[in-house]
């Protein structure tokens, strides 16, 4: 099985109070914030190394020297300055097989032109799965996904919450959440997948080759490299492409006109004594009701 | 890249284990720390993440890295929890560094694995109930019988020595003299629970700080060692000692850093809330001279410290005089960082929710454990005697 996993950098989201709005309102600036790796595609990073492995061979290595637990491919894709290796070489550490950087500035990009690169890339290495986080923690917009799976005719799930498929299996049973419920999904593959924080669950991911009884550990994000993950990740293929070079003319559909805080809250609080008053001013006064 | 991080494997190292501190260590470090316990658990973790061998050579299920890495994991894990990194630089720096640069073959395959995985916890024993800083003036000894040796002695404030109230730590590297040998010949040997001979003397209880790891006095009663486990030649460890000293005090002034940079993030975060007298505390002159101050004397030890790392050799000796240095000065900084970081919290920083008070306790052992701010400066102004210039 082949998975391909864009994976995008952001300013800190554990900071994110101190993104500022630049004076004029033309851009939102994270100055003094370090680059980490979007949450949401950590997560489905995470389920793709899942998908990919037998965890029963963990650590053993065949006569060639590689390692036996590997029994997919993981490829990530990271669109922007060249400093984003570094968030492909976290991945290459966390133990995907290899990366592609398309250099482009993040200035000139949006969900449209991510998902006409992605398509392009995907096109040029026909994954059996192209697993992104559901949205990134900078931008929020929740598009890239569906517009990639549109453009490239492949079915798609959203906000998957486990993922089941056996060995040789052209399909996954995938389940997702909904507002009412949770839906079960069998969906053949090449398809585009996105994930929820629920897809770490210990026993989200069964591939059919990992033991069945086999849990991960409870975990807010993907897994850590390991120090010997960082060294071998020097050692893994990096690609390095353009837009001109994959075919792809961008076409922007958003323009951002303008940034601003959200106004200070005004944090006035009223004491109600009863039920039915809350109720009341529910209705006639914050007429949310 | 920069002198902390030299190289793109560095960086990684930092994040990766910056990473896994915030998100494990830090939250299991009070509850560890009031019920003076040791997270097993945990520590095993390491292993798996390659942190438990860091220096030791990858044939033996090591990361093969060098003295910079070292510091970068102590000073990233103890900024989270220093109790629990001390008994990680037990395992990781005083056995599994030892006995990878001292060991032979048979030895290093015997133990090294086992240690890299965490499967087998390690430490080291030189202080004794009546020896400390007077290293030398230990008075264990050993006597070859036939095939193995006889250990006698008792060992103090071993960090691993135990992992519970009654359970030994696994293994040992134990300085002993063999009787009738001069004072500067010391021999090591590696003591395995479950020899005869070899007992939990006592789990000491109620120590001010470093309360994640366990510290034991652990006796030797006419104890049997095979003799395949002396390390190195007889009298000759003393050299060993001297050798293994130097990374160990540079990773516990590595702890001592970490200490220094949480308090200068929890002082400097507090002073920006924290409003008094209808402004934000760090308006005020008393209040920057304490973060100011503090940030400056973290950034001057963090310098030293890596600089030293930087041209550290483990396979050889010959930077005791910064080692020595740099622990003399992290040490007392880090102590004097949390300090102020209490006080710039106020009442606040006296209780454990604020974690300042818990780095303050931590803080103070590193300027007693590894060697006291005494001896450093003992051994750093023989070592300058002898020299008529600085380069």
């Amino acid at each position: 099985m082949k998975i391909l996993v864009p994976v995008k950098r952001v300013a800190d989201p554990d900071n994110a109070n101190k993104v500022k709005v630049s004076d004029d309102g033309t851009k939102v600036t994270s100055d003094g914030l370090e680059w980490k790796m979007n949450p949401f595609d950590e997560w489905s990073l995470e389920a793709a190394l899942r998908l990919t492995e037998d965890v029963s061979k963990k650590g053993m290595k065949g006569d060639d020297g590689k390692p036996l637990d590997r029994i997919g491919e993981v490829v990530l894709v990271s669109i922007g300055p060249k400093d984003a290796v570094q968030t492909i070489r976290q991945g290459l550490a966390m133990g995907a097989e290899r990366g592609i950087l398309v250099e482009a500035e993040d200035s000139s990009l949006d969900s449209h032109v991510v998902a006409q690169v992605l398509a392009a890339v995907a096109q040029k290495e026909n994954p059996d799965i192209v697993f992104l986080g559901k949205q990134s923690a900078d931008g929020d917009s929740n598009v890239a996904g569906t517009k990639l799976a549109e453009m490239l005719g492949w079915p798609l799930v959203n906000y998957a919450t486990s993922i089941r498929t056996e060995p040789g299996s052209d399909t996954l049973t995938v389940t997702r959440a909904l507002d009412g419920g949770v839906q079960t999904i069998e969906v053949k593959m090449p398809c585009v997948l996105t994930s929820t924080d629920r897809i770490l669950h210990p026993e989200s991911v069964k591939n059919g080759v990992t033991p069945e009884d086999h849990k991960y550990p409870e975990s807010e994000g993907g897994r850590y490299a390991s120090l010997k993950g960082i060294m071998a990740a020097k050692k893994k293929p990096l690609e390095e492409t353009t837009l001109e070079a994959l075919g792809v003319t961008p076409k922007r559909t958003e323009e951002y006109v303008k940034f601003a805080l959200p106004p200070a809250r005004e944090g006035k609080a009223t004491v109600v004594e009863s039920v039915d008053e809350l109720v009341e001013k529910l209705h006639s006064e914050a007429k949310v009701l | 890249m920069s002198l902390f991080e030299p190289t793109d494997e560095h960086r990684q190292l930092r994040e990766m284990v910056r990473a896994f501190a915030e998100r494990e260590v830090e939250p299991q470090a009070a509850a560890h720390d009031r019920s003076e316990s040791f997270n097993l658990d945990l520590f095993r973790q390491l292993g798996e993440l390659g942190l438990l061998g860091i220096t030791c050579g990858e044939q033996y299920g090591g990361s093969g890295m060098d003295a910079v890495a070292a510091c970068i994991a102590h000073e990233e894990l103890a900024a989270a929890d220093p109790g629990f990194t001390l008994a990680y630089l037990a395992h990781s720096m005083l056995f599994v560094n030892n006995l990878y640069q001292n060991g032979d073959e048979d030895q290093r395959q015997r133990y090294l694995p086992k240690a890299c995985r965490g499967e087998a916890i390690g430490g080291m024993c030189i202080s004794e109930p009546g020896a400390g800083t007077d290293v030398l003036g230990m008075t264990t000894t050993a006597r070859r019988e036939g095939d193995h040796y006889v250990l006698n002695g008792a060992k103090m404030w071993i960090t691993n020595g135990a992992i519970s109230d009654t359970e030994l730590g696994d293994v040992f590297l134990v300085y002993a003299r063999m009787e009738g040998a001069a004072r500067n010949e010391l021999s090591m040997f590696i003591v395995e629970k479950g020899f005869e001979g070899f007992k939990l003397g006592q789990k000491i209880e109620d120590k001010l700080g470093m309360r994640a790891s366990p510290t034991a006095e652990l006796v030797f009663a006419d104890c049997v060692v095979p003799a395949a486990n002396r390390v190195g030649e007889e009298g000759s460890a003393t050299l060993h000692m001297m050798r293994n000293l130097e990374i160990e005090r540079l990773t516990l002034a590595s702890m001592s850093l970490g200490i220094a940079r949480r308090c200068v993030e929890i002082m400097n975060d507090y002073a920006r809330e924290r409003r008094s007298f209808g402004q934000p505390l760090n308006r005020y002159g008393q209040i920057q001279r304490h973060i100011a101050e503090s940030y400056a004397q973290y950034m001057a030890g963090r310098a030293y410290a890596y600089a030293v790392a930087g041209r550290m050799k483990l396979d050889a000796p010959g930077q005791r005089l910064d080692t020595d240095g740099v622990k003399l000065f992290c040490s007392t900084m880090g102590k004097e960082v949390a300090d102020r970081a209490i006080q710039v919290l106020g009442g606040y920083g006296y209780v454990g929710e604020y974690r300042v008070e818990r780095l303050w306790r931590d803080a103070k052992l590193l300027e007693i454990g590894g060697g006291t701010v005494e001896a450093h400066q003992k051994n750093m102004t023989r070592d300058l005697s002898r020299l008529d210039r600085l380069r």
